[in-house]
């Protein structure tokens, strides 16, 4: 029993869960829901001891395992922590219980199969989270699609069944393509090195021509904008958001959304670096305009699912932001700012799920005045508001902050050189962040502040279940929040790494101080 | 002749012919109409362990010299088909109780393993006809409804069209040759003469037709439809197993030259295409999976682009991937009185609540035949992908994963009949049947191996 066998047994924990959940008698959702609770709970725990025992001065994998799977094509079994993912792992990780005590009263139809999909669906992030091999990756990465389908298309709202058809068929558009890409990568490799593999380690060295590095990069690059989801390929996400049940946006919002920029961070960016510097004006680009446009289309909705969702655009913009800006800071900024949205998101998801229980309904106009029928409901609203917003002390500070301040990092060079255009679009940026201010606290005080209204009143506050759930998310916000060096640390060596790889010798000459 | 030679390296084709004898001397005496069903199914059981034995033992000889050969690889294609026709006859006992029925399955079976191991044109051709004969037939055989005798007919005048055009390739690659070796098709695929590509361009446009390659699908919507469901599965798999085996047979390993290249990869992709798209306009489940079978069609005859012996390792995977998950869709689908309303897509429709073992099982057929990860269509997409990009046809290879993509609506869309929408009030009972679930079992539990671990079967080879 090596120290490998806890990551495994993280990884196929949810797996497990599936068949003891499937095994169990008919009609007994209690059990149905704490055995899958149970199994989360365990998970988070083996998490937390991995996250604890993971070395952030150490590189290369930890916890490693490496066995061959498909051996005529040199496709393997290999996971491992390494500082890219071992906070989205314990994101994952996090959230899992917390998703299943979020659905306990709110899911009564199915709630057998529920459960089994909410297992599947941990199962594949947590392996596209931890897979190192090129064919492991993608296997889990499709696997995500059809848990996610079945949440949204049997659990969704009205237009549900359009809502999950969208969201498939968009993703796995981008992912055939990025089937040929990699089935191509793995050809040319054993071309050139003369063995066949799909090891990430050893695939990463190859050494391909710009031209193809473009194509395949440009691939890649399309699976992973739509799941990011950046401007212009964004239009399934509100759809998705909305329809989905609570558990669904907080999966997709907590997670799924991680899985572009974790794709770009791990695979694209990595795999083909010189083809990332020449696509890098681009890729900034559209991630600015994914945070402003993502901002003014929150201003403008008048459902409270569909502001987060829209906010999400907006929020995960500065992820590719700090990751294009390929600046250390910045790329330190984009792996917290996707833990801090993970976190952020995924409460206010199910902070609305919550209300939506109550009152059945997502109107913004429909509320007004909870401050004084729900205060602690309005308490924890407030303080996911203001860590949305980015205010210091909370997640979303540190992660924005140092996701924007590597991209003036990064661009004033450029503009010495007489290039403006990363300086520009940093500026804008910067705009994102008051438009976000706007379209949250709008809504925090359209519907927590004045004439005391909703539907069904009066309501109930808070039980001491969803409590618990906010408290555990808030508790985590603020950790962030207040001792951000602490997962820095972690991931600051697989952050020079990446920044190395990617940006080459020419950028990193001018972005060293 | 060696006779010790001869009685092993046909023993799984020598138990099919006994089983078929047994069950005509059963039918002369008179025996209990239901004899038919255990003796076929046990002739079966023991032709698949026959080769499989043969496989595993790694057995080659030429009991009849440039007509016949057993290779470990020919023995693993004869267990697969042998081993898909043991559930396909499990779910036939409740349409099918006489004789006549499973002697024909036999026969076809017979055929099938036949061209397998063919080395000369003619075994080849005495294969492809025993195979297709008895098939005409048994689409005859359905009672159940009013068209399959048109289905049947319009069946056999293009199987008789596919037949005509096989000979006449197999005259041309003789003529140009004199010799009636299956070698012969190999060498005529380097060739730039008129002749030799003629000759191969006919026969593989006579394969097309008996695997339903657009422009000759229009055949297979009206047989499948019109077939009763275990002669439905039976086509769709089986009888398109053993035409790519003919194929995988005829073009070996040997690389294929640039102008037949554009003629094998355009007509199977504009089937990829073709079915996809037309399979999502069908309200016939059988009807659906025609089209889809076409769709699969192109991609299994998109295998033979590379060259190698990647190609055998794609085309038998994929046709036992495929054939599993066929079968395993047929072998849950609810069956009611009315043939033609349970046959309807709707009647799907909030299946889940009704019947949740059957749901979940066609889920896993449709998702796999779909080709999304985790399930083992996957990998077997992956497979014919991975090897037309090894030839080096990058573009044919988009154009098809694009193509592919197409087909993933109307698979998810019976998902979402079953799980998704409510039940209409009218849908047939369909209660589960204990001999269907047994094959639904033996489709499962190779499907769970080649999901966990492809290598399995793929280190094979």
């Amino acid at each position: 029993m090596g120290e490998s066998t806890w990551l495994n047994g993280l990884l196929w924990l949810p797996a497990l869960g599936m068949v003891a959940v499937t095994l169990l008698p008919k009609g007994r959702d209690s059990l149905v829901r704490g055995v899958t609770f149970g199994c989360m709970v365990l998970q988070l725990f083996i998490a937390a001891l991995l996250y604890q025992r993971f070395d952030g001065t150490v590189a290369g994998l930890q916890f490693a395992t490496d066995v061959p799977w498909i051996r005529d094509w040199g496709v393997g079994y290999r996971i491992g922590l390494d500082g890219l993912n071992v906070l989205l792992v314990s994101l994952t990780a996090f959230l899992g219980p917390l998703v299943v005590a979020g659905a306990w009263s709110a899911v009564h139809k199915d709630v057998k199969l529920f459960h089994v999909m909410v297992l599947f669906i941990q199962f594949a992030m947590l392996g596209t989270f931890l897979a190192q091999d090129l064919f492991l990756f993608y296997v889990f990465w499709e696997a995500m699609l059809i848990p996610m389908f079945l949440i949204i298309g049997l659990w969704g709202g009205e237009r549900r069944i359009y809502a999950t058809l969208k969201f498939v068929l968009y993703t796995a558009f981008g992912s055939i393509l990025m089937l040929a890409a990699l089935i191509y990568l793995v050809l040319y490799t054993h071309g050139s090195s003369g063995y066949m593999t799909f090891d990430l380690r050893h695939l990463s060295g190859s050494q391909l021509p710009l031209n193809t590095q473009l194509w395949l990069l440009s691939a890649f690059a399309l699976s992973f904008a739509i799941k990011v989801p950046m401007f212009p390929l964004h239009t399934w996400l509100p759809d998705a958001h909305v329809e989905a049940p609570t558990t669904g946006s907080v999966i997709l919002a907590g997670v799924l959304l991680k899985m572009g920029t974790y794709g770009f961070m791990k695979l694209g960016f990595p795999l083909f670096p010189e083809a990332a510097r020449a696509m890098m004006p681009v890729i900034m680009t559209l991630a600015v305009i994914s945070i402003v446009y993502g901002a003014c289309l929150a201003l403008v909705q008048t459902d409270i699912k569909k502001i987060i969702a829209y906010s999400s655009i907006s929020h995960l913009g500065y992820v590719m932001l700090g990751l294009a800006s390929l600046d250390l800071i910045g790329i330190q900024g984009a792996i917290l700012q996707m833990v801090s949205h993970g976190l952020v998101a995924g409460g206010l998801f199910l902070m609305v799920g919550m209300i939506y229980e109550r009152t059945h309904s997502r109107a913004v106009a429909d509320y007004g005045g909870l401050a004084k029928m729900l205060p602690v409901f309005s308490v924890f609203f407030t303080i996911l508001t203001l860590a949305s917003i980015g205010l210091p002390t909370t997640s979303g500070f540190a992660g924005e902050f140092m996701a924007l301040l590597g991209a003036f990092n990064a661009a004033w060079p450029a503009h010495l050189a007489g290039n403006d255009l990363p300086l520009t679009l940093a500026v804008i940026a910067v705009s994102g962040v008051v438009l976000g201010a706007l379209y949250m606290l709008w809504l925090a005080q359209r519907i927590l502040f004045g004439e005391a209204r909703a539907p069904h009143a009066p309501l109930t506050d808070l039980n001491a279940r969803e409590t618990a759930i906010l408290v555990a998310i808030v508790a985590a916000i603020f950790a962030i929040g207040l001792f951000p060096g602490e997962p820095l640390a972690k991931t600051e060596l697989a952050a020079r790494e990446f920044q190395q790889r990617v940006a080459g010798e020419t950028i990193q000459l001018g972005s060293t101080r | 002749m060696n006779w010790d030679e001869v009685v092993k390296a046909m023993l799984p084709e020598h138990l099919l012919l006994a089983g078929m004898v047994v069950l005509l001397t059963l039918e002369i005496l008179r025996g209990r109409p239901r004899d038919g069903f255990v003796v076929a199914f046990m002739a079966l059981a023991a032709a698949a362990a026959a080769a499989l034995m043969l496989h595993v033992e790694g057995y080659a000889g030429a009991p009849f010299n440039g007509h016949f050969s057993v290779s470990p690889d020919a023995s693993l294609a004869k267990f697969a088909l042998i081993a898909l026709a043991l559930p396909v006859v499990l779910i036939s006992r409740d349409d099918f109780a006489e004789t006549r029925y499973y002697v024909l399955l036999l026969a076809s079976l017979y055929g099938a393993c036949l061209l397998v191991s063919s080395d000369s044109l003619p075994t080849l051709f005495l294969g492809l006809e025993l195979m297709s004969l008895p098939v005409y037939a048994l689409v005859l055989l359905a009672q159940l409804r009013a068209d399959s005798a048109e289905a049947a007919l319009k069946y056999l005048v293009l199987g008789g069209t596919a037949t005509a055009t096989f000979l006449m390739g197999v005259a041309l690659l003789y003529g140009w040759s004199g010799s009636m070796s299956t070698a012969v098709f190999a060498a005529a695929l380097g060739s730039s003469d008129t002749l030799p590509i003629a000759g191969v361009v006919l026969v593989v446009a006579s394969l097309f037709l008996k695997a339903a390659i657009v422009p000759f699908h229009g055949w297979a919507p009206d047989a499948y439809e019109g077939a009763s469901v275990p002669v439905t599965a039976f086509m769709a798999t089986i009888i398109k197993a053993g035409v790519l085996f003919a194929a995988l047979r005829l073009f070996e390993t040997a690389p294929v030259a640039r102008p037949l290249v554009d003629v094998l990869a355009v007509l199977p992709l504009v089937s990829m295409i073709w079915g996809n798209v037309a399979a999502i306009r069908q309200t016939s489940f059988r009807r659906m999976i025609a089209y889809s079978s076409i769709a699969h069609a192109g991609y299994l005859f998109y295998a033979l682009l590379g060259a190698g012996p990647g190609r055998a390792q794609a085309v038998i995977f994929y046709v036992v991937v495929y054939g599993i998950m066929n079968v395993l869709a047929f072998t849950v689908l609810p069956r009611g009185t009315d043939d033609e309303r349970s046959d309807r897509l709707e009647s799907l429709q909030g299946l889940y609540q009704r019947r949740p073992f059957a749901a979940i099982m066609l889920a896993v057929s449709m998702l796999s035949l779909a080709g999304l990860p985790p399930l083992p269509g996957f990998v077997a997409k992956f497979l014919v992908f991975r090897n037309v990009l090894a030839a080096g046809y990058t573009g044919y290879a988009v154009l098809g994963l694009v193509a592919s993509y197409l087909g993933i609506y109307f698979y998810l869309r019976v998902i979402q009949y079953m799980f998704m929408n409510a039940a209409t009030a009218d849908q047939p009972a369909g209660h589960p049947r204990r001999l269907a679930l047994a094959a639904s079992l033996l489709c499962l539990a190779p499907a769970i191996v080649l999901a966990f671990f492809p290598g399995w079967l793929l280190d094979r080879f």
